[in-house]
């Protein structure tokens, strides 16, 4: 089996805050393939974008306090500053949640779509822009010329975020990692943008990673999906898998929270009991065991280690691993 | 992080507390603030007591001469030295003190009163009565301040209450305009329409709930402007055109100081060190005050 | 429609001057009657000679009558006489006028090469020693008299160092008597004043950048910046300063109408023959007319400064063409 092109192993980011320490990410670790789509998924906080930005080494004021993340073999935990330069941008992309702050305002659009170009691969301003172009008008901007020199404030929403993502494949990186790039957008356009993302993956080859807290867009987009908890990894598998049967009670509930159409009428909506943990104050054992429905004794005292359950799937949930099936409790 | 921490049952409850409450907290726990507005009002009872202080303290009047001890150096028994004429340059630094702070806290008293009556009234009227008084403010505004000091100055020979009604007749504009300001925003708010359906009538609205309400951006705006004043009125005692001697004021006791100032450097020091001090001190506890009751400008 | 608007502010403008004028000459009503014309040059005049001096000047006509001729005469660019001399006002105004820009444009220019640096520099190294030092210098610039430091400045710059016999700088004046006026005697004669000036905006500008920095370092697009693999100087100085300088630009424009007024006290301090001094000097001699000469054509300036700047910002911003 080929090695992962990236191979995330037991990261850890802390942050030091007035009210103690915050595990942001507390031994994180997932593998993702050369082309493929992976999701991670979670409620606010829970670390998903701190992982990322940890990748990038871009997680100030954070710091890393231990992992590796293999990068085509090479650990980028470990790289210096001007390494990670070489990779930012260019072999790894990142594009962030609102295109309108994410642009710079007194630039024209084309130009910081075309920046990557003048700095990685040296081209020059003309050619970097005529490129540029180019990429506006793959992703699906009408008219790619003129707008390349609009300036940010000037595109809708979607478009701008057409333009994040062309701003983001300009290098043609092997991953190109996607922190909620629909949470900002209309339903419809949001649509468009999944669209225009599962596009990008077949035509380009990228590698993605699909940072979103929205359980539909998991499963129109990625092969693969994780769920995150309180900082940790929780469930993995094939996104089929997952959501087929869930093995961790966790995502179990959350996918039972969505409401569905062939749902009894006056039937109350199933919401997860009780509210995240405060990250400076983790309950003892699994941080979901408050408010989980199988939970036992084990959970309150022993952390759950990720570990195969079933075929296909990793669960982190003492419950599931000694062989019990989540089924209405 | 932000996270919920959760509100259960059996969680302990923070107490309500009114704005007013949490400013005032705000404004303890700012350390440095608190020590600048100690020593502000240290200044201002040394000044108020010059009297008791030139008695027991220094032993001299401000305004006596002792011409055979003119320019001697700081020592005994005139702790500051002593200027042109003899007079003991503590004494005078603390019945100057009198004068400028005097003026100062007058001048913001003043300029307050005026202004925000005027923008309040702007604010909540609108229509002819706002456009005719803006204009109003627009002119005096308009006018560099210190030439109209200069002018003013003049023309009317001031005293403390004159030079303070000078010095706030610029800076009531601003005044106006920022109480105007925050008068249309908060005119806009829900309770302002629920007093006016009950019945209430407008003074009872301006007076009663507009004001409470603007009343933060008229503190913030009065503790900032205070430092400034005080430059201002100092300045113009250095010109000549405030308060005269042989009133002493700490502008009026740098006058003259390029014919001394090289042989009895201290006569230059020591007042301009005592404005800075005060300006200074007054410009921290400003901020401070700024940082309590509007904490999203910081 | 900007043309609208346009009238509309030139109006209110016209209104605001009229205005000023109105009270200006009000407060200068209060004093013709009593006043003596060249009673300082020629304490022996006789009374016919003080009537005709007064006739001249129209200081024995009712007050309404002197204000529309003094309008009418302001109108076609005579702003009066001296009341000492005789000598027409606008004549001093234009004489004066270069010095003191010369001065307060100085000042600025000296403000804005410092405070940009300097606020970069606090905010870059926000929390450290550097850092609280900026802040410190620049919260105790406020606090000091400017009067005070030019003073201190010349005590230590002239006559210290003159009296122990190294290079001084001149304490006053624009050029010395002896010295040629050329460049370079200009300039060591503007050093200390321009210095003493530009504290205060030294003061604001560089806590204002800093401030301005900071928020545009914590923006979002600072992070799309760094995830493109840029160095972090072409973050800070690329697309972070020239953001951060926005704001800055609006705040030096609302300076400019201060320019020609700002400079008062230190002209005095430093024996600076600019528009300032000459209103003091004039006034300390009670030459009532030049020193309202002074003041109506510097409000002049800055409510014509206003008036260009709000069509400018309306021109830019078509929003604001609806207030």
């Amino acid at each position: 089996m080929a090695a992962p092109l990236l191979d995330v192993q037991d990261l850890r980011t802390v942050f030091a805050t007035k009210e103690g320490v915050v595990k942001a990410v507390d031994g994180v670790s997932f593998h993702l393939d050369a082309g493929e789509t992976l999701g991670i998924v979670g409620e606010s906080g829970c670390g998903k974008s701190v992982t990322a930005m940890s990748i990038m080494r871009l997680q100030r004021p954070g710091r890393v306090t231990g992992g590796k993340v293999l990068f085509k073999g090479r650990d980028l935990i470990q790289a210096s500053e001007q390494e990670m330069r070489e990779i930012r941008g260019k072999e790894i992309s990142m594009i962030f949640q609102d295109p309108m702050t994410s642009f710079n305002p007194v630039f024209r659009t084309g130009w910081q779509v075309a920046e990557p170009l003048v700095l990685h691969k040296g081209l020059n301003r003309m050619k970097a822009m005529a490129e540029a172009v180019g990429l506006l008008g793959r992703v699906g901007i009408p008219a790619p010329a003129a707008r390349a020199r609009d300036y940010p404030h000037q595109f809708s929403g979607g478009m701008r975020q057409r333009a994040m993502i062309a701003m983001g494949l300009t290098t043609a990186p092997s991953v190109l990692i996607a922190d909620e790039p629909t949470t900002a957008l209309d339903v419809t356009i949001q649509a468009q943008i999944l669209d225009l993302l599962r596009h990008v993956n077949k035509e380009f080859g990228t590698a993605t990673i699909l940072i979103t807290h929205n359980l539909g867009v998991v499963a129109g987009m990625c092969e693969r999906v994780m769920v995150m908890y309180a900082g940790k990894v929780v469930e993995s598998g094939p996104t089929t898998d997952v959501f087929a049967h869930p093995k961790h009670p966790y995502t179990w509930s959350l996918l039972r929270s969505i409401p569905r159409l062939d749902d009894e009428l006056h039937e109350p909506l199933r919401a997860i009991e009780g509210l995240p943990p405060s990250l400076v104050e983790l309950p003892g054992g699994c941080a979901f065991h408050p408010r989980c429905s199988f939970m036992v004794d084990r959970c309150t005292k022993d952390i759950p280690s990720l570990n195969p359950v079933g075929e296909t799937q990793l669960a982190a949930c003492w419950v599931t691993q000694s062989g019990t099936e989540l089924a209405h409790g | 992080m932000d996270m919920p921490g959760g509100a259960f049952e059996g969680e302990s409850h923070r107490p309500a507390q009114s704005y007013w409450n949490e400013s005032w907290e705000r404004l303890r726990a700012n350390r440095i603030g608190v020590a600048a507005g100690v020593l502000l009002l240290v200044f201002a009872l040394i000044a108020l007591a010059a009297p008791l202080f030139s008695q027991f303290v220094t032993h001299f009047d401000p305004t006596r001469q002792h011409l055979l001890d003119n320019f001697r150096p700081p020592g005994r028994p005139y702790l500051l030295g002593t200027d042109e004429l003899g007079r003991d340059t503590l004494t005078r630094l603390i019945y100057g003190g009198r004068v400028t702070l005097g003026v100062a806290f007058l001048t913001v008293a003043l300029s307050l009163s005026l202004g925000s009556t005027v923008g309040l009234l702007a604010g909540y009227y609108g229509g002819w009565l706002d456009d005719v008084l803006m204009r109003i403010v627009d002119v005096f505004l308009a006018i560099p301040a210190i030439f109209l000091f200069i002018l003013m100055s003049i023309l009317f020979r001031p005293n403390a209450i004159t030079l303070a009604a000078i010095i706030a007749s610029v800076g009531w504009g601003g005044v106006a305009r920022l109480v105007r300001g925050e008068v249309l925003s908060v005119k806009q708010r829900d309770f302002i329409l629920a007093a006016r359906t009950i019945g209430a009538r407008d003074v009872r609205v301006i007076f009663r709930h507009l004001l409470p309400n603007v009343l933060p951006v008229l503190i913030v705006a009065a503790s900032l402007g205070v430092g400034q004043i005080i430059l201002i009125e100092a300045a113009l005692d250095f010109l000549g055109l405030g308060i005269q001697p042989p009133t002493p004021s700490w502008g009026n006791m740098l006058t003259n100081a390029e014919s001394y100032f090289f042989h009895s450097t201290w006569l230059v020091v020591f007042p301009g060190i005592t404005i800075f001090l005060t300006v200074l001190a007054s410009n921290i506890f400003g901020n401070a005050v700024r940082d309590a009751f509007d904490p999203r400008l910081k | 429609m900007l043309v609208k608007f346009i009238v509309r502010r030139l109006f209110a403008s016209v209104v605001v001057v009229l205005g000023v004028t109105a009270v200006t000459l009000f407060l200068m009503d209060r004093t013709r009657g009593a006043y003596v014309p060249g009673i300082d040059l020629n304490p022996a005049l006789r009374p016919e000679d003080i009537a005709r001096l007064r006739a001249d000047l129209g200081l024995d006509q009712p007050f309404y009558v002197w204000y529309v001729n003094w309008l009418w005469n302001v109108m076609h660019g005579d702003f009066g006489r001296s009341m000492i001399d005789g000598s027409p006002v606008m004549t001093h105004i234009l004489e004066r006028l270069p010095n003191t820009l010369e001065l307060t444009l100085t000042a600025v220019l000296i403000g804005i090469v410092l405070s940009v640096p300097l606020g970069v520099i606090g905010a870059l190294r926000r929390g450290t020693k550097t850092d609280h030092s900026l802040t410190i210098f620049s919260v105790a610039g406020f606090a000091v008299p400017q009067f005070w430091l030019g003073l201190m400045l010349i005590l230590i710059f002239s006559v210290t160092f003159e009296h122990n016999g190294w290079p001084w700088l001149p304490s006053g004046g624009v050029t010395s008597p002896f010295g040629g006026g050329d460049l370079g005697d200009r300039l060591l004669h503007l050093i200390m004043p321009a210095t003493v000036l530009s504290f205060f905006y030294l003061s604001l500008w560089s806590r204002f950048t800093r401030s301005s920095m900071l928020e545009v370092l914590s923006q979002d697009y600072i992070r799309t910046a760094r995830a493109k693999g840029m160095s972090e100087r072409r973050v800070v100085y690329l697309h972070g300063l020239r953001n951060a300088l926005i704001p800055l630009v609006t705040l030096i424009g609302l300076e400019l109408p201060g320019l020609v007024s700002g400079g008062l006290v230190v002209e005095v301090v430093f024996s600076w023959p600019g528009l300032g001094r000459l209103a003091f000097e004039r006034a300390l001699q009670y030459d009532y007319t030049t020193v309202m000469g002074v003041v109506f054509f510097t409000t002049l300036l800055v409510v014509a400064g206003n008036l260009l700047a709000d069509i400018l910002y309306a021109i830019l911003d078509p929003r604001i063409r609806y207030a």
